[in-house]
């Protein structure tokens, strides 16, 4: 195991209460990824890719196994710890865009502001920057009804980079886009992980599409890590 | 968050959700309108009668008598072989020799000399018809010393108090001159006015006339006329005592003496004869300030006086005050309580609305404490907007409701009357009471909010 990643999971367990029985959505995942690396996890449906992500962005607590995300333990924080480990190290990016649909496509791009404390002018400010840097500098206005799909993720890209995060985690960010917008999507994620130093974990059914941009790819079934293929090695 | 963006987000979404924010907005409205309507009358009830009381100084008076003024004993304690009279059982602390044995000139200007009193006066009033050339009107005589009359306890319009105790001198209030046809006190002073009182007459022509009535039965009165002459007209009417009614005339006391009149401070008197000279049955103290009542009583009794103060009574009139605005409160929180219901339901359909969303601001980084707060101010918004629009309603049904009755009432010749009090903490209470009570109605909205799994959420359509 890479000892020197900036995500680190060891033996990684979620399991489910189902009724009487025992779900495992994820058994004894350990992983690493190194700091500036794009990493692509598939899998069939079913397979754990949502779950490691959850557990990867916080949002979900694991059973038993660890998660260390630049050295700190974050399978141990508390709940407040938790939300000011999403707000500050992790953006995420979902299938379903997951966007505010009352507010407009600024007010989404700004809103992890909000709990950080940030003033409303600064706000402002670094939401229509990043939405230039996605290519939405003439739609801050819009809502996400007014928008295309294409343009609603790019806006949860924006969203997800607007606190500056080290890790952008992405769980299927083109499940729900064309082909050519699917790769017009993840290639603005390459981008963004090359200019802003960004370390990116990115699921996605489309293994061709991940090989095209990851650097590492792993695979999951049943819950389990069944192979992990260096694509391109550190430099 | 900072609380200004807490505000900007409450605002922004209870905008978002107009026509509920609207309805709930409006039970709110109604019930702390209700609420405050209902509190509002019993602070104006309540002001009425203080200001009353004090328009008529009442506050400012002891009312003094003496001790067994009908020297009957108690059967239980009567003892005809006891050395000492029935008296001493009654008052034992009061040497026999110092008992006060009547209340009369000397005694009033005993009174005066006491700290804290500014006037001392007979409490004797009579009503009498006063005829000032073809006018008459009813009204009550009050007798006043010459020194109450001079001691600045009546202000004068037009001439000054009589100065002795003894002639057929009067003073009468501006008010009733004006009800006599004569709208210039200066003009006054010095008319002369005729007074005729009624007084029962018990002689053997009038208990005859009374018993061989035909048709006619009349109560056996009879009718005295006196001539008088205005020297003062006086600003205000009368003064405080056991009565609160105005009298609207003063007379010197001698001169009252020599009159047949019906008093009205005890049936007693009736049947005394007019120049009795056993002192007066009551004498009215006026104080500087309410504040000196109690010293000024305590010394009165310690000199064997009987005391009654209208003062003493205020702390029970307080506990009714009390009462009311309990009852008041009760009926009004009927409809607080139907809006609070009101607001919990709105917070929680907003909530189950509002579900992803709270999955993604968990997402992106919001504790449980800033969702809690975010939903705690769209409830406490709706208090303050239905607080301050409450306000806004009892008010406007106040002032309808004044207008109102005072329509009808001044078709009766009373006087305008403001039924509603709106004091400042009535206004500032009723505000902060809405967005308390709508607060605590968004707390278990609010817990479940803060209790949401963002997994669960952030899969939910």
């Amino acid at each position: 195991m890479n000892t020197d990643g900036l995500i680190q999971t060891q033996d990684l367990t979620k399991a489910y209460a189902c009724g009487p029985t025992q779900v495992v959505a994820l058994r004894d995942v350990t992983l690493s990824v190194a700091r500036g690396r794009f990493m692509g996890v598939t899998g069939a449906s079913g397979s754990g890719k949502s779950t490691l992500m959850n557990l990867l962005g916080g949002l979900d607590t694991a059973s038993s196994g660890s998660i260390r995300v630049g050295g700190r333990l974050i399978s141990e924080l508390s709940h407040a710890e938790l939300a000011r480990f999403r707000r500050d190290t992790v953006g995420m990016i979902f299938q379903s865009f997951n966007l505010v649909v009352s507010y407009s496509a600024i007010e989404n791009v700004a809103f992890p502001l909000l709990f950080a404390n940030v003033a409303k002018k600064e706000r402002i400010e670094r939401a229509a920057g990043l939405l230039q840097v996605v290519g939405l500098e003439g739609r801050q206005d819009h809502r996400p009804t007014e928008l295309s799909g294409g343009e609603q993720q790019r806006v949860a890209i924006a969203r997800a980079l607007v606190n500056r995060p080290e890790i952008l985690l992405a769980d299927e960010p083109t499940g729900n886009l064309d082909s050519k917008t699917s790769q017009q999507i993840v290639q603005t994620l390459h981008d963004l992980k090359t200019e802003q130093s960004l370390t990116v974990v990115m699921i996605s059914h489309e293994e061709a599409l991940l090989r095209e941009f990851s650097d590492e790819v792993i695979y999951l079934q049943d819950g389990a890590v069944t192979s992990h293929e260096i694509l391109r090695a550190r430099p | 968050m900072r609380s200004s963006d807490y505000i900007e987000q409450a605002w922004s979404n209870l905008r978002k959700r107009k026509l509920r924010t609207f309805l709930t907005t409006s039970g709110v409205v109604i019930g702390i309108g209700a609420l405050v309507c209902m509190f509002a009358f019993g602070q104006g009830v309540q002001r009425n009668i203080r200001d009353q009381f004090d328009e008529l100084e009442l506050f400012n008076y002891v009312n003094v008598s003496l001790k067994n003024r009908s020297p009957r004993p108690r059967r239980r304690h009567f003892d005809p072989d006891a050395p000492q009279a029935h008296d001493e059982q009654a008052e034992p602390n009061i040497p026999p020799g110092e008992r006060p044995v009547v209340l009369d000139d000397s005694v009033l200007d005993e009174f005066m000399q006491i700290d804290g009193v500014e006037a001392a006066f007979p409490e004797m009033r009579f009503p009498a018809q006063i005829r000032v050339g073809d006018e008459e009107r009813f009204t009550l005589i009050q007798v006043l010393s010459a020194g109450a009359c001079q001691s600045g306890l009546v202000q004068f319009r037009a001439g000054g108090p009589y100065t002795t105790n003894e002639p057929n001198e009067m003073v009468i209030s501006d008010s009733l001159l004006r009800r006599l046809g004569n709208r210039k006190p200066e003009t006054a002073v010095g008319q002369e006015v005729e007074i005729r009182t009624v007084t029962l007459d018990f002689s053997l022509t009038s208990l005859l006339r009374m018993v061989f009535a035909r048709g006619d039965q009349r109560l056996p009165t009879s009718n005295r006329r006196y001539p008088f002459k205005v020297v003062g007209v006086a600003e205000r009417m009368g003064f405080g005592g056991p009565l609160p009614i105005k009298s609207d005339v003063y007379i010197p006391p001698r001169a009252a003496e020599k009159m047949r009149k019906l008093v009205l401070n005890s049936i007693s008197e009736i049947f005394l004869p007019a120049n009795r000279a056993a002192g007066y049955s009551m004498v009215s103290v006026k104080v500087t300030s309410p504040s000196d009542i109690p010293a000024v009583k305590k010394t009165l009794e310690e000199r064997g006086f009987r005391t009654f103060a209208l003062m003493d009574q205020l702390e029970e009139m307080q506990k009714g005050f009390i009462i009311m605005d309990m009852f008041l409160l009760a009926v009004g929180m009927i409809g607080i309580t139907v809006a609070s219901l009101g607001i919990v339901n709105t917070m929680v359909m907003s909530i189950l609305e509002r579900y992803r969303e709270i999955g993604i601001m968990k997402a992106v980084g919001a504790t449980d404490g800033d969702v809690q707060k975010i939903f705690l101010f769209e409830s406490g918004m709706i208090g303050l907007l239905g607080g301050a629009f409450g306000l806004t309603l009892a008010w406007v049904v106040s002032v309808a409701i004044n207008a109102i009755i005072n329509s009808f009432s001044s078709r009766q010749g009373v006087p305008y009357i403001q039924y509603f009090n709106f004091p400042w903490w009535l206004c500032l209470g009723a505000i902060t009471f809405s967005i308390l009570v709508s607060l605590i109605a968004g707390v278990y909205p609010t817990l479940r909010a803060a209790r949401v799994d963002p997994v669960v959420a952030l899969r939910h359509d």
